[in-house]
């Protein structure tokens, strides 16, 4: 089979921070490849600097044996290379057949002929989609047929489909992969990103796997299981302080129960999940994207609303609630701390103090209708020196802050309002290895101090060596309970895929 | 850079950039304009931007709260207009009153729920419920474009109130200046404004009750501009309705922006409505002096919005840079 694509020890960092280092890639006509790896693995990153969204640090990418490179996606779709989102692109309010032609319109447009060649283009394909649909009124499966028959469309000679099967029924994805196939013999290269394995051992002919930005495995399908997958996905090496050995005796104890969640749902995110959280831990949470852990505690932390038929119930200290505000979830004492600082964390034009402030002001601790600025400075000293934040200037903005530090800023914004329950998501995403290590050392000392501690994390290590036990997310749901003591990477990495 | 001219460089924001061209146009008008530096003309400054200044405030309590209320003219003008056809048809002052009040607080509370609850953006809520009040009342309540104030009233005492030489519009004005600021810097609700206008998310999750305090927003705008309406009323013994249709709207906008009140929220305060106004209230002063007519006036004044929203674009961009990182 002839190699169309070559991608040679390509890496990129983003502000520093590298998330592919000298990867090696190829891809043949017809061919089914999958890239596997764990969330942040750069999978999604890999395929972006092939299909032009962002383009290599360092390396190179050959085309037929030329080296190019993609300023923009139309560049790479001009070269045959089309990639298909996980969060379609389509334009909902257009019909199939304008949306098979978006960006490739005759100038004189007419309706009636569009709809006639889409019509006998999607039937080459063998695709059952009415052009003459509106894109919005489709299912998840007919919009992704769309968007493959729009590459096609384009001559797309490679196309890379980053999570096709998360939206689809199990009906729908045996006809997604009766068409990769009918793709694959017309000599189309598909790169195939997924989290579940089953599918990629099934349909796939190579194997790629990527761990912490880096190549780790890769050949013939065959010689893989998913065993050998997941033992290279979280294989890590066992370097010092990031990995210990967790001993019984060195687990907290269960204090009091404050969280009792039974069987809430909401919409298709979060099924019918029930646990509990104790006082005195570290209840470790661990799920892949799309796993329902960020939604399912955000319905705790009174941010989004569960279900109102058939909701299930939230029970804090013996007392149901349902808030329909997270002000109402401050005032019991639940802080959650964000997987998304940027847009839902921080006030990025305010100082440090200024945001610390604001949690103290959206709390009951602070009485009374008057401000003194004299309050936000005494905070702000004190917490900057408790949490450790480092910041340039005392009226630095936060958002000029490293990523480390905004993240305690957030952190220290939840924890000024004395809260009893703490969710920390993701605590040390985009975090440099240094702040790991304090934020991880102020989740502790929480835990210590008496308080319930939430982590959601989909780092392995992170979860191993944190929590005093673990919850294990999957599908919306918690799937499994597991002591960090006989837990093991491949244990959770077991429950957590599909 | 280094030394002094660095500094100043680098210390330049659209605030100071504001202030020193007007310091600038005051130095140019006052040597060059005869007549322009006497204190009749400087207290006809004042007083001519002191409506305009209360009106702004109250803009600029929304903005900074990243909304925008375009109903505020329309309020301003109606309600004291249906307030002055009541007392002229007979209802006591201790009726009208608290009937014109009511309405006022209406028009606010309808603005900010539809924005806070319904979710709709800003600038069509309000540039609809506008014209829904100016035409209701105008084609309902009130039979022509000008209702005059009744004679013995308080109005118009008010209007003739000159303590120590200066229009108690310029009281009021300062007063109410000192109120926003106080609000805006000293009181809760005052901080949530800032919280809420940077970031609403996130505000929101701290445990802010950020729709509650939209709704108040407008409220607070839609009085400001009711008072803004009396003062007008007060001195011009009327009120005309078809000031709805003027280019008012857009010189409390130019006001707001220009003194550094970016659109985009959470920034900015009662100094810069004052240096906003201050720069308006001298350019238009000297722009009449001069004897430039309307037509140019409305032209250059609309340049300036133009470059002013520019700059404000360019100096607080609404973040594009994260769209792409965090995705690894």
């Amino acid at each position: 089979m002839r190699t169309i694509v070559q991608m040679e020890r390509v890496s990129k960092a983003y502000r520093g921070v590298p998330a592919v280092r000298a990867v090696d890639f190829d891809l043949r006509a017809g061919e089914i490849h999958a890239l596997l790896g764990e969330n942040g693995a750069g999978k999604s990153t890999l395929t972006k600097m092939l299909a032009g969204v962002v383009e290599p640090t360092s390396g190179r990418v050959l085309l037929d044996g030329q080296a190019v490179t993609f300023a923009t996606p139309n560049d790479a779709l001009q070269a045959g290379i089309a990639m298909v989102f996980q969060e379609t692109s389509l334009v909902p309010s257009m019909t199939v057949a304008q949306n098979l032609y978006l960006g490739a319109e005759k100038f004189l447009n007419r309706l009636r002929g569009t709809y006639i060649s889409a019509q006998q283009f999607l039937q080459s394909l063998n695709f059952a989609v009415d052009p003459t649909a509106m894109v919005e009124t489709l299912g998840a499966a007919k919009r992704q047929m769309v968007e493959i028959a729009r590459a096609v469309h384009h001559n797309a000679r490679v196309i890379i489909f980053d999570e096709p099967t998360a939206s689809l029924t199990p009906e729908e994805k045996r006809h997604f992969f009766a068409l990769l196939r009918r793709l694959k013999d017309r000599g189309v290269a598909i790169v195939f990103i997924s989290h579940a394995l089953e599918e990629a051992l099934q349909i796939s002919d190579r194997i790629t796997i990527l761990r912490d930005g880096e190549l780790v495995a890769h050949g013939p399908t065959s010689d893989f299981d998913r065993e050998t997958i997941i033992a290279a996905m979280v294989g890590r090496t066992l370097s010092g302080a990031l990995y210990r050995k967790r001993d019984a005796s060195a687990l907290r104890k269960p204090g009091r129960k404050v969280l009792s969640v039974q069987d809430i749902s909401q919409g298709r995110m979060v099924r019918n999940t029930s646990f509990s959280v104790f006082e005195g831990q570290i209840t470790g949470v661990f799920g892949l994207i799309g796993s329902g852990r960020t939604e399912t505690f955000k319905i705790v932390a009174g941010i989004t609303k569960r279900d109102f038929l058939r909701g299930g119930t939230i029970e804090l200290d013996d007392r149901p609630v349902r808030y329909s505000t997270p002000a109402e979830a401050v005032a019991d004492g639940i802080a959650y701390v964000t997987e998304d600082r940027k847009t839902e964390g921080f006030f990025d034009t305010m100082s440090v103090a200024e945001n610390l402030f604001g949690g103290l002001l959206a709390s009951p601790h602070h009485r009374g209708m008057v401000v003194h600025m004299s309050d936000m400075k005494a905070l702000a000293a004190e917490w900057t020196g408790q949490l450790n934040i480092r910041a340039i200037t005392e009226n630095a903005r936060v958002v000029e802050l490293s990523g480390g530090n905004q993240q305690k800023v957030v952190i220290g914004k939840g924890l000024v309002q004395k809260p009893r329950l703490v969710i920390f998501d993701e605590p040390t995403r985009g975090v440099d290895v240094a702040a790991i290590a304090e934020i991880h050392k102020i989740i502790n000392d929480l835990a210590d101090a008496g308080l319930a501690v939430v982590m959601i994390s989909s780092y392995l290590p992170e979860v191993l060596n944190q929590s005093d036990r673990i919850l294990v997310c999957r599908q919306g749901r918690i799937v499994e309970e597991l002591s960090p003591v006989e837990a093991s990477e491949e244990k959770i990495m077991y429950a957590a895929v599909h | 850079m280094n030394g002094a001219p660095g500094r100043f460089l680098r210390n330049l924001n659209q605030e100071r950039i504001v202030l020193w061209i007007t310091v600038a146009i005051f130095v140019a008008a006052a040597l060059g304009l005869p007549g322009f530096l006497t204190s009749g003309n400087l207290i006809a400054i004042v007083r001519s931007v002191s409506v305009l200044g209360i009106l702004a405030l109250g803009m600029s309590v929304v903005i900074i709260g990243r909304g925008i209320d375009l109903s505020m003219v329309a309020v301003m003008a109606m309600s004291v207009a249906w307030y002055l056809q009541l007392l002229d048809s007979g209802v006591a002052d201790g009726a009208a009153l608290p009937l014109a009040l009511a309405g006022v607080l209406a028009v606010g509370v309808v603005n900010g729920f539809l924005v806070a609850y319904a979710e709709l953006p800003a600038i069509f809520v309000t540039l609809a419920s506008g014209s829904f009040v100016f035409g209701y009342v105008r084609s309902q309540l009130i039979p022509q474009d000008a209702v005059s104030v009744p004679s013995d009233h308080w109005i118009i005492a008010l209007g003739k109130l000159r303590p120590v030489g200066v229009p108690a519009d310029v009281y009021i004005f300062a007063a109410l200046a000192l109120a926003a600021f106080v609000f805006l810097r000293f009181t809760k609700w005052g901080r949530y404004v800032y919280y809420a206008g940077d970031n609403p998310v996130a505000a929101r999750n701290a445990g802010m009750p950020v729709r509650p305090m939209l709704v108040l927003r407008y409220v607070i705008s839609a009085l400001t501009a009711f008072a803004a309406g009396l003062l007008t009323a007060a001195s011009l013994q009327s009120i005309n309705t078809r000031v709805v249709n003027s280019t008012l709207l857009y010189d409390i906008v130019l006001v707001a922006v220009i003194g550094g009140i970016g659109l985009s929220g959470g920034k900015g305060g009662v100094r810069n409505v004052l240096i906003g106004a201050a720069l308006i209230g001298i350019m238009l002063n000297a722009m009449t002096i001069l004897d430039i007519p309307q037509l140019y006036q409305n032209l250059i004044k609309s340049t300036i919005l133009l470059v002013a929203i520019i700059v404000d674009g360019l100096l607080n961009p609404r973040d594009e840079q994260t769209a792409q990182q965090g995705d690894i």
